[in-house]
């Protein structure tokens, strides 16, 4: 028994001992509860190299893809509030047609951010997650050892600089020119800041010229196709410049790039179909596998999109051009004969969604773009056959018509033979041209052809013309401006060429509108050029003047629609009853309620015209130093 | 029971004198009096309550259990009952002494419960804590152990579940974190369990109890905020070896249903359709069967409307939007009916076996179950193999060693049918191809309507889903001196994960890709070590129990996931060989997080009257690791039986106690780097100058870091009254509480200039307050026949409180500035002084008549539209016209459940539950889901100009610019289970050997009441949405050997 008492003893006292070593041990080290992330990059322990600095601008790369890609691509806001195009869903309510009603800072949410309303909420939020990832190499780029005594070492330090500011200026070029004065985003944040003050849009651009200037001396051509080129630095600039009311630096800059002997227009045929004579050089400029050739000198700035890296680079899905902006060709059309012509199937007879592409007409072309720009210039390749589609292009494929119906086969017609009976139900949605030289893309991923993958031109130098040749407008130097505008002309192989004599601001919305449907962002153009009739005094096409005070309720950007359009303020109303209706104060778009309501300790102005302009404090004069 | 008085052959016979003499004999008055004892005790027992049957003549017992009466008939009977004791009835018999020893009855107050790291008599509770003993509810075929929890525990809300795999999320005393979880926090016999509910077999828990209150929960500190549920399993009971075998097999069959238009009500409906996009009637009958036009519109006029020729029923199906197959099949009569074919009766099946006993020195428990479930959606099925082994042997007298082991197999690869479907196929549609080779892709050939036949995709895809996860507890007792008990246990949880996944190119959603296929694995393994130091002693009347427990814990989480699509030469190896793909993309994630915690407890209790717990707690967790990792939870709590007291005198009150207690509960349920700056990855393409591909990786900062992150503190108190009325034939509890939590772990919008959307802080304040009442009444005790309700009713109220701390000016209605408040968060639709669930949107007045056009035009709306309130008439609707409409979480429930016994071997049960007061979004109203032009629909009313309707909207109805939300109240009263079980008698049983044999059938889900709900079940499945659910016949048996 004592033997076993003692053992008792020993055991337990070993016991307590062990019991206090454990909870000694595992509760009071310190470095036990150290966070841990094994698989997340953190900031500090990242961007410590070039390359890692390099990522960061993919980033942006790679965002800014998303403004021409997907279903309702932001690119469509873009061009529906201008006068090349329209929503044309046209069985419900929520697409921006009823701007009147729809387009308020409450309804412009991330929940609206999608197909089925419109993109501009996608401007405001993508814009400054862009610039915090062009910040991102700013607040790092001094993180890696440079040494900068070595030529090639300053030269990749500052290049990775002027990349980041290419971004900066591109995004608040953007900014600046759909919602006008903005906050500035000048610094990576690394704690919140909830006292955003807007800035006057020519304080910001005036910033953005003078980084665009370092962009131009240090960011170099020749690199990888997707990253930013001295070419896209110096197209920035003439825009920025342009912005800006600084003509003669706009032709400077345009001059330097046009004339640097590293970019061309592309003149000639090359590319995949370069021996088909059935095609051209307008024809071989934009199929997706010439784009991105070594031969093609065009493009100063792409996105990059290819078909064979499904989750592995692509943009999932492709880029849905064709769902986006062709007619809905296959419903509500009846042949002569009085039976549904159309199917949209794959695998008939006439295959015509594999051969052309099955839209829903929600990017729906107006008059102007479809018809009034190309009625006097039968050579334009821009608007010839194989390249630009009309309704009468198809036939009726239907294939249930064949035998019992003999227009199956045949070209379609929007009336009967007599001319009486309208044979479509919806000519807004389902009936009007498409340029399909620039839409067509081949989709190799979805089982209806909607648009597959393709890269896409953000900048190409036939824009840097036409941007020069806006400059010369400005300056009232209207030989050089004609001869920029015909250079283009040339190239599509327009038989008119422009007489200095009938150039004005038209001329130039004209032939952007020819040559950059579905590229350009046509709002940011138009309004970019409103702001300077508003700021020059300058009449434009009618004579008519603006000023900034006014600017809300009298510019160019609304004239010019309503010269034009046949949908907004016309009367027109969708199948589903919604009207087209449009605005002055529309010229600027919202901006997104949420952000004001987010921004406690300060004021962000909202737009006069929208609920909550009454508020307005007046914009920063100068850039804010945090 | 045991007597004192006579043996019992004396005490027949006096009856038997009693019945044939008759009480007038003896009916004269006498003082009774006696002592009270309870078992294994000689000192007396005081507050035992002593009555005459039948009459209000009472007393209870003094401070050394003696009692008296005086003037009680000599034939009385006499009950002496006591909270926690087995009641005694005792006739007098024309005794003037009779002494009573009671016995403890084992089902009440002297029922051991969890308290976390310890148990205790329920007697002895100071905090709130409700329990379950699941084994009572075996009738009811409860297939998981949430269901076991459902309705039965005041103040827990357990979600409903649709599918084949049982479950539910858990809620206790409602929400009072923002953005954190609010789930409840899982112990498994002592020990934090982070495994799966759904791996826990139910019939091997024996009892679970639920942590309420701060004071109870707080020595979890860590997550306990929202509440703890403690599960004990069963174990051995000392005897001979028994056998337990439970089976069911089980019919799951729609409970609601929510029908879709089909053959010529489609049609019909579809006319309307057109009629409504073409704002109705611009031309007369044009959407109309030209079969039966009125004599006034010719056919002629009828196909003019649009050119049209041929056969005119082609023109009007052509014009309803039908295609061509449509046309086809409605020419030949052709109906699919997709809805029908989405659903079925499922059957379920249910086995467990299992061994148990125990010696003086080793007690042993072993179960096996599987599970095997087909839900109501044709092709859901999830099927599970668990088992679970316990052996405890006291090796030495002072050496207790055990495990405790859990292994699950889970299989959840079924691919249940799109039912969602039935909105988006035309009954006029085809199932095959015209061709007949395969599934028709589109069955009316209108893919970018979102139909797909619902076959196809499951035929075309190959799926493996599992979980194989293995929870054990390996512990140590150690007695030492002085009454101290050290354990330690050591609890590894592993989980291995299989989804692969392959959607073979025959399936035209995948046939452009070649084959789509993943494989995605993780594996877990966490573990936790406890060591508890526990002292219990008693010296005289004072009674001390010590815990120390010190705690440290590490997950570990590592997962592989590869994808590729285009395989060379062709994808028939499914997932198996992936390395034929063309494309491939793999990806990784890892995680890591650690914890520890430190914690003391003391309870003390005064002659079992006055009760005392406090506790400190220190928890540390790694996803607060930058600067904050430990917080500290205290908590007190006192328990007094008032009965108890000698100045306490009632007839009817047999019992109360009186419970008041205040503690501090963290959270810490956020993603373990919430905290971190995290850089997110992608790929993206580049083309290199000679015109080849790079795929380079982007780099961004996705998450903004916040290093002064910290624990979510509730704090609050609880104050509860236990009591037992009329002799025992009432008893129940009140719980009053009130808590407040701060440091909210919340995601802030931010602007986003910033470039970032929100980031992860601590802010504010969340007040919540409730009532829980909980009623058990023996109604009926006849021999023959019992009868037992009881009734739970909660309600919580919770209001956030503080924000962000965001002052702004309140102006009177001239603009001067008459004070100020705290800002709301409207973007995440936070209101000071508002419940977080409180619905703040535009209210819906009624539906614009076509009397009303021009009011409607104000707002580019029509007649048939939504006619919305416009507070301030400005003719815009903004945020100023949002107002308070309602709640999203009930705003009481309650559950009611009765027990009967019949005959002895026969009972039965029935519950029903109730949760009143919520209202939800119900936008089909709108009447404008996906595209009702080219798809079937929900059968719902519509607005058109013949019948007008002041509750639903036209088709296709317009919002006016306005974004809001239509809602209808949730409220419902279920009838939520009948079981009957049937106990074969004992002595014929033992002839064969057989110690219990029970017959039980049951049905689920049996009635539901919902007067305002008309989207399936308003009780939906969290995860899932509204959508069917099923109601579930059981039939089982449970046999022990």
């Amino acid at each position: 028994m004592m033997i076993m008492n003692t053992n008792y003893k020993r055991m337990t006292n070993r016991l307590l001992l062990a019991a206090i070593a454990v909870l000694m041990g595992t509760g009071c080290q310190k470095s036990w509860l150290t966070p841990k992330p094994e698989s997340i990059y953190t900031p500090e322990q990242t961007y410590t190299t070039a390359a890692a600095l390099q990522d960061a601008l993919v980033s942006c790369e790679r965002n800014l893809r998303y403004e021409w890609y997907g279903d309702g691509a932001p690119i469509i806001s873009q061009m529906i509030f201008s006068d090349v195009a329209v929503d044309g869903i046209s069985d419900k309510s929520g697409p921006a047609q009823d701007l009147n009603l729809d387009i308020t800072p409450d309804a412009i949410t991330s929940g609206n951010d999608n197909a089925d309303h419109n993109r501009i909420y996608w401007y405001w939020e993508q814009s400054y997650y862009r610039l915090k990832y062009a910040n991102t190499v700013l607040a790092y780029i001094n993180v890696p050892k440079w040494d900068t005594t070595d030529a090639a070492q300053l030269a990749q330090r500052n290049a990775l600089i002027g990349s980041a500011y290419f971004f900066r200026a591109y995004t608040y070029y953007e900014l600046c020119n759909n919602f006008g004065n903005v906050p500035y985003a000048g610094k990576l944040y690394s704690s919140p800041k909830l006292d955003f003050q807007t800035v006057d849009r020519k304080v910001i651009l005036e910033e953005m010229k003078k980084e665009m200037e370092y962009a131009v001396q240090w960011v170099p051509d020749g690199v990888p196709k997707g990253e930013v080129t001295k070419g896209a630095c110096q197209h920035m600039l003439t825009k920025i410049n342009l912005a800006l009311g600084d003509f003669d630096d706009a032709i400077k800059s345009a001059t330097d790039l046009i004339n640097g002997g590293t970019y061309h227009l592309m003149t000639d045929r090359f590319g995949v179909d370069a021996n088909d004579t059935s095609h051209n050089v307008i024809w071989d400029l934009h199929r997706p596998a010439n784009k991105i050739l070594p031969q093609n000198t065009e493009g100063l700035m792409y996105v990059i999109d290819l078909d064979g890296y499904k989750n592995n680079g692509d943009y999932g899905g492709g880029m849905s051009t064709m769902r986006q902006a062709l007619p809905n060709w296959y419903k509500s059309i009846n042949t002569p004969a009085g039976h549904n012509g159309m199917t949209d199937k794959v695998g008939v007879e006439y295959d015509l969604d594999t051969k052309y592409g099955r839209g829903i007409g929600r990017c729906r072309g107006t008059w102007y773009s479809t018809h009034e720009i190309w009625s006097d210039d039968p050579g334009d390749l821009r608007h010839a056959p194989g390249n630009w589609m009309t309704m009468e292009d198809l036939v009726y494929n239907e294939p249930s018509l064949k035998g019992s119906d003999p227009y199956y086969g045949k070209h379609l017609q929007l009336y009967t033979d007599d001319g009486k009976t309208l044979l479509c139900a919806d000519t807004t949605r389902n009936w009007f041209d498409w340029p399909h030289y620039k839409l067509f893309v081949p989709d190799n991923e979805n089982s209806t052809n909607n648009g597959g993958h393709t890269s896409w031109y953000v900048f190409r130098l036939a824009e840097t013309y036409l941007l020069r040749a806006e400059a010369y407008y400005w300056k009232g130097d209207l030989v050089n401006a004609a001869k920029d505008i015909n250079e283009v002309r040339k190239r599509a192989h327009a038989t008119r060429m422009i007489d200095p004599g009938e150039v004005n601001i038209g001329t130039i919305l004209d032939e952007r509108a020819r040559e950059l449907y579905y590229e350009e962002p046509r709002h940011t153009e138009m309004v970019r050029i409103s702001y300077l009739f508003a700021q020059t005094g300058k009449a434009d096409y009618k004579g008519r003047t603006y000023n900034m005070n006014e600017f809300s309720t009298k510019n160019f950007w609304y004239d010019r629609i309503m010269d034009l359009t046949e949908f907004y303020n016309k009367g027109k109303f969708t199948i589903h009853g919604d009207e087209y209706t449009m605005s002055p104060y529309h010229v600027l778009w919202p901006v997104p309620q949420s952000a004001i309501d987010a921004n406690v300790n300060g004021h962000i102005n909202q737009n006069e015209g929208y609920n909550g302009s009454q508020n307005n404090v007046a914009p920063l004069e100068e850039l804010p130093q945090d | 029971m045991k007597r004192t008085v006579l043996p019992s052959a004396f005490r027949l016979l006096g009856v038997i004198a009693i019945l044939l003499v008759g009480r007038s004999v003896y009916s004269q008055n006498i003082t009774v009096q006696g002592k009270v004892t309870s078992q294994g005790s000689t000192t007396g027992t005081p507050g035992v309550s002593v009555s005459v049957q039948g009459t209000t003549t009472g007393a209870v017992t003094d401070e050394n259990g003696q009692y008296k009466l005086s003037n009680v008939p000599s034939q009385a009977t006499l009950v002496f009952s006591y909270i926690g004791y087995k009641k005694v009835t005792e006739e007098v018999n024309g005794r003037r002494q009779i002494n009573i020893v009671l016995e403890p009855e084992s089902s009440s107050l002297n029922q051991l419960v969890v308290i976390g790291y310890g148990t205790t008599k329920k007697k002895d509770l100071t905090g709130a804590i409700s329990s379950v003993n699941v084994a009572k509810l075996q009738n009811e075929n409860r297939t998981s152990v949430q269901d076991a929890l459902r309705s039965n525990i005041p103040g827990l809300s357990v979600g409903v579940v649709s599918t084949a795999k049982p479950g539910g999320s858990l809620e206790i005393r409602g929400q009072n974190s923002l953005n954190a979880g609010n789930s409840p926090l899982i112990v498994v016999d002592g020990v934090i369990y982070y495994g799966a509910l759904s791996d826990i077999n139910p019939q091997d828990v024996a009892t679970v109890d639920v942590l309420k209150d701060a004071s109870a929960a707080a020595v979890y500190g860590a997550k306990s905020a929202s509440g703890v549920i403690l599960i004990t399993t069963k174990k051995g009971q000392v005897g001979k070896p028994i056998i337990n075998f439970n089976t069911n097999i089980a019919i799951a069959t729609m409970e609601i249903n929510q029908p879709v238009y089909q053959g010529e009500d489609f049609i019909k409906w579809r006319t309307d359709v057109e009629n409504s996009i073409h704002g109705f009637a611009e031309k007369p009958y044009q959407f109309n069967d030209p079969r039966q036009l009125p004599s006034d519109v010719s056919l002629d006029d009828w196909l003019a409307y649009d050119g049209s020729q041929g056969d005119p029923v082609d023109v009007w199906l052509t014009r309803l939007n039908f295609k061509p197959v449509e046309i086809a099949n409605y020419k030949k009569g052709q109906v699919i009916n997709w809805y029908k074919m989405m659903f079925q009766n499922a059957v379920q099946q249910n086995y467990t076996l299992s061994l148990s006993g125990a010696t003086d020195k080793l007690n042993y428990y072993w179960s096996g179950g599987y599970l095997n479930n087909k839900g109501i959606v044709v092709g859901d099925k999830y099927s599970t193999i668990q088992s679970r082994l316990k052996l405890e042997a006291e090796v030495t007298k002072f050496l207790t060693v055990g495990i405790n082991t859990q292994f699950a197999d889970r299989d959840e690869s079924g691919v249940p049918l799109n039912w969602g479907l039935i909105v988006n196929n035309s009954p006029y549609g085809s199932m095959y191809n015209d061709d007949s080779s395969d599934y028709r892709y589109s069955p009316q050939d209108d893919p970018g309507g979102g139909s797909r036949n619902p076959l196809l995709g499951p035929k075309y895809t190959d799926r493996l889903k599992k979980y194989y996860t293995l929870n054990s507890i390996i512990y140590g007792k150690v007695t030492l001196p002085f009454d101290i008990t050290y354990t330690v246990n050591f609890t590894p949880e592993f989980e291995w994960y299989q989804y692969f996944n392959h959607n073979f190119s025959q399936d035209p959603d995948h046939q452009k890709t070649g084959g789509d296929a993943e494989r995605d694995n993780h594996t877990i393994y966490q573990w936790q070590v406890d060591n508890i130091l526990s002292w219990n002693k008693t010296f005289n009347d004072h009674h001390f129990e010590v815990t120390l427990l010190a705690n440290s814990e590490k997950y570990q989480y590592w997962e592989n996931d590869m994808k590729a699509n285009d395989f060379d030469p062709s994808d028939v190896l499914s997932y198996h060989n992936m390395g034929a793909a063309v494309n491939a993309s793999i990806s990784s994630d890892d995680e890591y997080s650690t914890g520890a915690a430190l914690m003391g407890r003391l309870f003390y209790s005064y002659k079992d009257r006055y009760m005392l717990t406090l506790s400190m707690r220190k928890d540390g967790y790694s996803a607060f690791g930058q600067k904050y990792p430990w917080a500290q939870f205290p908590a007190a709590a006192l328990g007094w039986v008032f009965t108890q007291e000698p100045f306490f005198k009632s007839s009817w009150l047999d019992y109360g106690k009186l419970r008041l207690s205040y503690g501090v509960n963290g959270n810490r349920d956020i993603g373990r780097y919430s905290a971190l700056s995290n850089l997110s990855t992608g790929k993206y393409l580049e083309i290199n100058p000679d015109g080849t591909v790079n795929v380079v990786s982007q780099l961004y900062v996705n998450q903004m870091q916040n290093t002064d992150l910290k624990w979510e503190r509730t704090a609050a108190y609880n104050i509860g009254l236990d009591f037992s009325v009329f002799h025992d034939i009432v008893d129940g509890s009140i719980e009053v509480y009130k808590g407040k939590t701060t440091n909210l772990l919340v995601s802030r919008a931010l602007p986003d200039v910033v470039g970032f959307s929100n980031v992860q802080t601590n802010l504010g304040e969340v007040d919540n307050k409730g009532l829980e009442i909980t009623l058990n009444t023996h109604n009926i005790n006849h021999p023959n026949f019992t009868w037992n309700s009881s009734l739970n009713f909660s309600l919580n109220r919770n209001s956030i409180v503080h924000l962000y701390g965001n002052m702004v000016d309140i102006t009177d209605s001239t603009g001067k500035v008459i004070g100020q408040r705290e800002s709301d968060d409207i973007t995440n639709k936070w209101f000071i002084g508002h419940p977080i669930d409180a619905i703040w949107d535009i209210k819906v007045q009624g539906v614009y008549q076509s009397d009303e056009a021009d009011a409607a035009a104000r707002y580019g709306q029509k007649p048939g539209d939504f006619k919305l309130q416009d507070v301030n008439d400005d003719g815009k609707y903004t945020n100023d016209d949002r107002q308070f409409l309602g709640y999203s979480k009930p705003r009481f429930q309650w559950t009611f459940r009765n027990d009967f016994t019949f005959y002895k071997n026969f009972d039965l049960s029935l519950l029903i539950y109730s949760y009143w007061g919520y209202m939800a979004s119900f936008n089909q109203a709108k009447n404008r889901d996906g595209f009702p032009d080219r798809t079937d629909a929900y059968v719902h009313p519509y607005w058109t100009p013949e019948h007008p309707s002041n509750t639903y909207a036209r088709v296709y109805s317009s919002d006016g610019g306005a974004s809001y939300n239509v809602y209808r109240n949730r409220n419902f009263i279920r009838l939520d289970n009948i079981a009957l079980g049937y106990t074969f008698p004992k002595p014929l049983l033992h002839k064969a050997s057989i110690q219990d044999f029970k017959v039980y059938f049951s049905v689920k889900n049996a009635a539901l009441y919902a007067p305002d709900w008309e989207n399936w079940d308003p009780d939906w499945d969290p995860n899932v949405g509204p959508g069917p659910t099923p109601r579930t016949y059981t039939l089982g048996f449970n046999l022990t050997l």
